[in-house]
């Protein structure tokens, strides 16, 4: 009787743990599946953003709906930054 | 009949002779063939996968993509196993962007629906919990930024997925990455079976390589060349800026037009070499301060801006002029300034040809620079025994040898860190798929090309260039001091010179004090009217470096040109820091001039052997200013004898 029960203790436990091992790697696959999907929406954003920041876009409608142009050499300063002594 | 017992033993012994030969059989199967049924049932039960490793992506100086590796998927599904019908083929067709009504069309033919793409991870994540739907994923490369930097990066093989040109090819055994393999069950459909367990190896991504190129130069200078090509009606160009003290190349820009079509995606700066022209005056000019055959206050005579320079003792001439006519005489430094090409033939003539070409190799010409690109032009710089007598000052002038505009940003790259040539680099990191930093580029010197005196001599030089009165002083910035020198060369086609087309070019160093960038704009065959480099290619850089000073972020470091740049102005060029002080020979007066009644160029007379006093004589006699270096009997002078010389140019004796 004693072995039947071993028997039967040992059964569940290979079961339990073959059923948690199933449900991981499927929780493993959704999160691959999702890391994909992220990924693919970062390189869309990144691609909109570089797009958007160009200097080809930014700097033809800064200059078109706002009037502002590159500023030339003689309209920049340079202001250096001194290091604070305690 | 037999007898039963016989019958009975007969029976007996068959069934033995069975049993015995199931047993033997099994034995075969087992023992002896036993190896070959367990592989092939292994292969009937298994399959090995490969799994692909994801390449590594490239970006710039400051981690912006310039090429990424991503997971893509065809779709595929079939009709019948559809359990949403036709609502999961508007999902199919709304996600997938696919018009609705041409898939209900193959949906109603009830066979397989394949639609190729590629998609990614985003479109088809509804769809992976659709029923009867299949992905294919595999890993496909793209470009988040462009075309920037195309020419630089390259491209991939579309059937191997290797790399085929630029960056792409060059580092194409580190970005791969290693794959990994997989074994699957199956059973007897052949459906597979993934397990994480039965992965053999996990593939290993390729390494992240982050170049040297800062994104926002890199398209202040692809903007700038395409606005160039506009403006001067050029049929080409190439953008060069690199960091000298670290050979670091910031941004590398190429167009061409073929066939009326804007061609953006080749290294032309690596692999078309064109002749420098006026740009390269300044190596002969290193040579000839290096091997003091020339001091401050040598002058030669511009011969009113055309000369017919001598080739043989034969009488044969060839007829050299200036674009920028300078009456009377010329130092070294005024040559450089005004680019004038008489003066420079004649300086040229101090030299040996074999001093000449080695300067010229000094500086990387004729070789390839290193630079981590898969193809790169070593140039042209012929050997000085094949040389004729025209030679010396052609290669003087920037003609008859020809650099890449890699090789001139390199050389111009040594002057402005102290002589010292550098290898010019694409690479500057390289890190693995986790992010742990594997390589660090770090300045990699070649040779010293010449000694620090001389470069900061060769840098006061350009500074006249770009002063007043200098050919490129349409590149002066305000409050910065940029210095360069530009270069305008008729163009070659198939080793015939083309009359009335050019290559406009200008090289210079942004900021004098501290450089912090080499630039070198080519223009190619401006037809607008402006065909110099000091109308086209310096303008065009001061353009460059004004975008660059004032952009978000770039790869200038503001806080060392924060540095107030009146210092800069108020640096005096001083003209002769390391020569000897110069004699003056006191005469007695009067002195009478034999031709001060005739002004205009003169011989300059053979003193050759006459002492000092009788030497100044003759020559202040002819209206000459005389120098004297040393004492003693006179050895040569500058000009030589028989050479030409303004009224009132300086004659320097050479004595003992």
């Amino acid at each position: 009787m004693l072995w039947l029960v071993v028997f039967l203790v040992v059964a569940v436990a290979i079961q339990a743990r073959q059923a948690s091992a199933v449900m991981t790697a499927r929780r493993l696959a959704r999160l691959q599946e999702q890391r994909v999907a992220l990924e693919a929406e970062r390189a869309a954003l990144q691609r909109q953003i570089r797009l958007g920041t160009s200097r080809k876009v930014l700097g033809d409608r800064a200059e078109s709906e706002l009037g502002l142009h590159f500023p030339q050499n003689s309209e920049l300063r340079l202001l250096k930054l001194r290091s604070r002594r305690r | 009949m037999a007898k039963p017992a016989a019958r009975i033993g007969l029976i007996e012994a068959m069934l033995v002779i069975a049993a015995l030969a199931v047993v033997l059989r099994a034995a075969q199967l087992q023992l002896i063939q036993g190896g070959r049924w367990q592989d092939e049932a292994e292969r009937s039960r298994k399959e090995r996968q490969v799994l692909p490793a994801r390449r590594g992506g490239i970006y710039d100086r400051n981690g912006v993509p310039l090429a990424l590796t991503q997971e893509y998927f065809e779709v595929g599904f079939a009709p019948n196993e559809l359990t949403g019908g036709a609502r999961d083929v508007r999902l199919i067709a709304r996600s997938l962007g696919f018009p609705l009504p041409q898939l209900q069309r193959q949906v109603a033919t009830r066979k397989w629906v394949a639609i190729r793409g590629p998609f990614n991870g985003l479109q088809v994540q509804e769809l992976r919990a659709l029923r009867g739907v299949y992905l294919d994923g595999q890993y496909s490369r793209h470009y988040p930024a462009g075309p920037l930097a195309r020419g630089v990066v390259g491209s991939l093989t579309p059937d191997s997925g290797r790399g085929a040109s630029g960056v792409e090819l060059a580092l194409d055994s580190l970005l791969a990455g290693v794959p990994g393999e997989a074994v699957v069950l199956k059973d007897k459909r052949g459906q597979t079976y993934q397990s994480p367990s039965r992965i053999d190896r996990e593939p290993t991504g390729g390494r992240d390589v982050f170049l040297t190129l800062d994104a926002e130069l890199q398209e202040i200078s692809e903007r700038a060349l395409e606005g160039a090509m506009a403006e001067f009606d050029a049929i080409g160009g190439d953008i060069v800026m690199l960091d000298p003290h670290t050979g670091e190349l910031l941004a590398l820009a190429s167009r061409r037009t073929v066939d009326g079509q804007m061609v953006v995606n080749r290294a032309t700066y690596f692999t078309e070499p064109f002749e420098p022209g006026s740009t390269a005056k300044l190596f002969t000019a290193g040579a000839l301060l290096t091997l003091h055959r020339v001091d401050s206050t040598d002058r030669v005579y511009a011969e009113d801006g055309l000369w017919k320079m001598p080739v043989d003792g034969r009488g044969h001439t060839r007829l050299i002029h200036d674009a920028h006519a300078t009456p009377g005489s010329l130092t070294l430094a005024d040559a450089i300034r005004v680019s004038s090409n008489i003066a420079m033939g004649k300086f040229s003539q101090r030299l040996s040809a074999v001093e000449q070409f080695e300067a010229l190799r000094d500086f990387g010409f004729s070789s390839p620079t290193g630079v981590e690109f898969p193809s790169e032009s070593r140039g042209t710089l012929r050997m000085p025994d094949r040389w004729d007598g025209y030679s010396k000052p052609s290669i003087a002038m920037g003609y008859e040898f020809e650099v890449t505009p890699i090789q001139l940003a390199a050389a111009y790259a040594a002057i402005a860190n102290q002589g010292i040539l550098l290898t010019p680099t694409l690479v500057r990191e390289i890190r693995s798929d986790q992010g742990l930093l594997l390589y660090r580029h770090q300045p990699e010197p070649v040779r010293r090309a010449i000694s620090p005196a001389v470069a900061k001599r060769l840098l006061e030089y350009l500074r006249r260039v770009v002063a007043k009165g200098g050919t490129a002083e349409a590149a002066q910035l305000a409050n910065w001091i940029l210095v360069g020198k530009t270069g305008t060369v008729i163009r070659h086609d198939g080793g015939v010179y083309q009359s009335g087309h050019y290559t406009a070019s200008f090289a210079s160093v942004f900021p004098l004090t501290d450089p912090q960038l080499v630039v070198v704009v080519k223009i190619d065959d401006p037809r607008s009217g402006k065909i110099y480099g000091g109308e086209t290619a310096a303008p065009l850089t001061r353009a460059m470096l004004e975008e660059a000073l004032s952009a978000r972020r770039s790869a200038l470091d503001r806080s060392r040109l924060a540095s107030p740049a009146l210092e800069e102005a108020a640096a005096v060029v001083d003209d002769n820091p390391d020569q000897p002080a110069v004699n003056r020979v006191v005469l007695t007066l009067p002195v009478s001039s034999d031709s001060a009644a005739r002004p205009g160029p003169r011989l300059v007379p053979n003193v050759t052997g006459s002492s000092l006093r009788r030497a100044a004589n003759a020559l202040h006699r002819r209206g000459f200013h005389v120098a004297v270096r040393g004492s003693g009997r006179v050895q040569r002078t500058t000009p030589a004898a028989g050479d030409s010389a303004g009224y009132g140019a300086l004659v320097t004796v050479w004595a003992e």
